[in-house]
């Protein structure tokens, strides 16, 4: 099931009534929104839902085995045991297809012959997202930076409907404490809510299906054909598409679970507005890049072993980074291209006196550094992305690029320059309208969107796939 | 806005990672505690968010019964259409379609539906009827001069294959635009009406080629005088049969262009073969009665008629299906794009002698 559906409207008004009402009886509510998620998670294949309550059972007894033991071995040897679980569950859904492929190339490069059948294997949808939660959660309990918790609230952090597909990625420590305290009924947070889901609605059926559909998929599809005036506007296109799909899946995931009573953390903050490199990695789907720094980039050294080594982490996290999303050499340099910029910026900034660059220039810089690695990241193969960019300088009409297109690919940048103050006046002014008032424009937004959506539906988001 | 919207925060020391927090997260008003001028108690939200849905219901309602029959068989497709169905028959009596209808118009949505057309009513004629094949159709050659217009289309499985006959086509005799129409088939018109769209396309574009891919949402149950009929029963292969040819007689205009008609290949799932099997003896009926009419059968011809996600490609083993088990990637679908393209040389000679036809 995913949100924008009639299947997720009506299941949404059905768990939004029973879970307030039950709510004040948590031996009640906690089984209630725990089928409701795992409901909502096999809807599109029960069987994935078994692989979820397998993972949750196991990281929850590896948890428990740790916080348990005071032997540093026992604790040792649990959390290597739990962690390599986790990522063979994780590589033999995203990678066994491309290691089976790459091993049957490989014996037919030295003349051996293969008959390894080639298979593709159906990928989970959100297999990813709960699987870094799991070694978020074991990896925290060993160093102590939170406890076992019981095996309801892990498997309802696990399951929860609202983020399990494409995150944020929550930590125990952010949710397992919002279970224990009740809800308030009498104060929801409906004007963020209501403001982060018809916003993330409109992101991605409006600005970012549209995008897809009349300039980036046919210039990415076939490059030769477009001009350069085409193929600039396919690429700020996607940085925008992009963009508003996945943050706009995420507003609507942190909306709904606040309808619900509960915070999940920001996924995005502006990112486009970054000056640097360092700063899009603090804005750009910061639950992940958080986890790749505590559980990757720190581990691996961070900062703190002299320079080389720091570059040396950089390049490995934004590399492994790359491959998470794929095992594809359009992913590997998406990551190469972030490292090295990031690992410059750092040579930079230990050299010179970097607050003297005027901040337009930084934005500047560091937004075509991100278009050009998203260039990579949309193209089917390495290819296609070196035809995009070598078109870029081809004549010829153009009449893919219109007025619309053009607006909604600024306007999807510029909105994130809106102050913060406005849009909460904005959430202050319509929580205040009549009940009834509120309804009818909310009903009207919806008759809009579902007719610029139109018959097509709405594109499968982009993160789903990974 | 103040500066610090824009660059880097002094106290984040490590180069990447961002600082999502559950208390205050760059959307403003969730703080701890909530700001009250942000919030309301859940009733009234429930009530809200009814009345937002009922008034969605309401003016989508034919929205509605499109996505219902745009389903695929099953509870909730019953459910959502015993809902959708007597309420817009309700709206559509007093006039409740008007909005939408203006706001369609004003995104530019084209009209998709019908009643009343020749693929929901005609007449089983249509298949009575016996193309000459010996005589050679006046369709012009290709040049690079002068490429031939082809229009692909059809469900899903058209966008790739589209896309490798673009490839392929080295000698620039081919001028192909793609439009796939996803999640659509000929035993649902009243989710999408390919014989009107047919009629629409060919009126707009007027290509000298199509190649239509289509099969893979047919799974559904045909209605016939009021009697619902099984995918693969004699009757529905029959009504599909009828279809079919409707479709390719508005796309191909009495042997105007030709028409290359590539049902789905074989599935992963065999209950899904069973249907392609009944669809492709009605497609090969079809083409018996319609000028100009093709049939591409990557069914039996890729892999012997038998399922594996690899395909044979230049003698090499590459994977070629999709994860569902339906749809070929992108390099299975050089496979189906070959077939096509070599079928095209047969009505066109010059795409025959060389890299452009394999």
């Amino acid at each position: 099931m995913t949100f924008p559906t009639i299947e997720f409207a009506a299941f949404f008004v059905v768990v939004l009534f029973l879970s307030w009402l039950l709510m004040p009886h948590p031996r009640a509510w906690r089984p209630f929104i725990l089928v409701a998620s795992y409901l909502f998670y096999g809807w599109i294949d029960w069987r994935w839902v078994l692989l979820l309550v397998a993972s949750t059972l196991v990281n929850n007894f590896a948890a428990h085995l740790i916080g348990r033991s005071s032997d540093q071995l026992t604790r040792k040897r649990a959390v290597f045991a739990a962690v390599t679980f986790n990522l063979l569950l994780l590589g033999t859904f995203k990678y066994l297809g491309f290691f089976i492929s790459s091993a049957d190339d490989a014996l037919n490069s030295i003349g051996l012959g293969s008959s390894l059948p080639l298979t593709t294997i159906v990928l989970p949808i959100g297999i990813s997202f709960f699987t870094f939660q799991s070694i978020s959660y074991v990896v925290d309990v060993y160093r102590g930076d939170a406890k076992p918790v019981s095996l309801g609230d892990f498997a309802i952090l696990q399951a929860f409907f609202p983020h399990l597909v494409a995150g944020p990625i929550v930590r125990v420590n952010e949710f397992v404490p919002q279970l224990r305290t009740p809800r308030d009924p009498r104060a929801v947070l409906w004007g963020p809510a209501i403001f982060l889901i018809a916003g993330g609605l409109f992101k991605k059926t409006v600005v970012a299906d549209e995008l897809a559909r009349r300039i980036v998929d046919p210039v990415f599809g076939d490059p030769g054909a477009h001009s350069g005036t085409e193929v600039l506007l396919a690429i700020y296109g996607f940085a925008a598409q992009i963009y508003c799909d996945f943050s706009g899946y995420t507003d609507m995931a942190i909306g709904i679970a606040l309808l619900l009573g509960f915070r999940l953390p920001q996924n995005f903050d502006r990112p486009y507005l970054a000056t640097s490199l360092r700063v899009f990695w603090h804005r750009w789907h910061m639950t992940l890049s958080r986890w790749l720094r505590d559980y990757l980039y720190v581990p691996l050294g961070g900062n703190r072993h002299g320079e080389s080594k720091t570059y040396r982490n950089l390049m490995l996290t934004m590399l492994l980074g790359g491959l998470w999303h794929g095992a594809a050499f359009t992913f590997l340099i998406w990551g190469g291209i972030h490292g090295g910029a990031l690992a410059v910026e750092r040579w930079s900034r230990d050299r010179f006196d970097t607050a003297r660059i005027p901040v337009w220039l930084g934005w500047l810089v560091t937004f075509h550094v991100v278009c050009l690695a998203w260039v990579f990241f949309r193209a089917p193969d390495i290819g296609v992305a070196f035809d995009v960019l070598g078109r870029l300088g081809a004549s010829g009409p153009s009449p893919l690029v219109t007025p619309v297109l053009v607006l909604l690919t600024v306007g999807a940048i510029a909105v994130q320059a809106v102050p913060s103050d406005l849009w909460r006046r904005a959430e202050a002014w319509f929580v205040a309208r009549p009940a009834v008032g509120q309804g009818i424009a909310l009903g009207a937004l919806l008759v809009i969107v579902d007719a610029a959506v139109g018959q097509q539906g709405v594109a499968p988001f982009i993160y789903f796939q990974f | 806005m103040d500066r610090r919207d824009w660059t880097y925060e002094e106290d984040d020391h490590e180069e990447i990672g961002g600082r999502p927090s559950v208390h205050d997260p760059a959307h403003p008003g969730i703080g701890d505690p909530a700001d009250p001028r942000l919030t309301l108690p859940a009733g009234r939200i429930l009530g809200i968010v009814l009345i937002a849905l009922a008034i969605a219901a309401v003016f989508n309602s034919e929205a509605m019964v499109r996505a219902g029959e745009g389903m695929q068989p099953g509870t909730t497709r019953d459910v959502v259409l015993s809902v959708a169905k007597p309420l817009d028959s309700v709206t559509g009596a007093v006039g409740l379609h008007l909005p939408r209808e203006g706001f369609d118009l004003a995104f530019g949505q084209e009209d998709k539906t019908a009643s009343g057309t020749e693929l929901e009513e005609g007449s089983a004629a249509i298949l009575e009827r016996r193309v000459q094949r010996e005589a050679k159709p006046a369709w012009r050659d290709p040049t690079p001069a002068r490429p031939l217009d082809v229009f692909v289309t059809g469900d899903s499985e058209a966008d790739l294959v589209g896309l490798r006959m673009n490839d392929l086509d080295t000698r620039g005799l081919l001028d192909i635009e793609t439009l796939a129409r996803n999640g659509t088939a000929l035993t649902n018109p009243g989710f999408f009406n390919w014989e009107l769209n047919a009629q629409q396309e060919m009126d707009a574009r007027d290509p000298e080629a199509v190649v239509m891919l289509i099969g893979a949402n047919d799974g559904f149950n045909i209605e016939i005088a009021g009697a619902l009929y099984a995918p693969a029963t004699a009757q529905w292969e029959e009504e599909f049969a009828r279809r079919v040819a409707v479709v390719m007689e508005a796309l191909g205009e009495d042997g105007k262009r030709p028409v290359y008609w590539v049902p789905p290949p074989t599935a992963r799932d065999e209950s899904f073969n069973e249907i392609y099997r009944s669809q492709n003896a009605a497609v090969e009926r079809a083409v018996e009665s319609v000028e100009g009419a093709r049939y591409i059968d990557v069914f039996n011809t890729i892999n012997g008629g038998e399922y594996t996600d690899q395909v044979r490609i230049d003698g090499q083993k590459v994977l070629g299906r999709q994860s569902d088990g339906i749809h070929f990637n992108r390099e299975g679908a050089q496979v189906p794009a070959e077939m096509v393209l070599k079928a095209m040389a047969r009505d066109f000679p010059a795409l025959g002698s060389d890299a452009s036809s394999p």
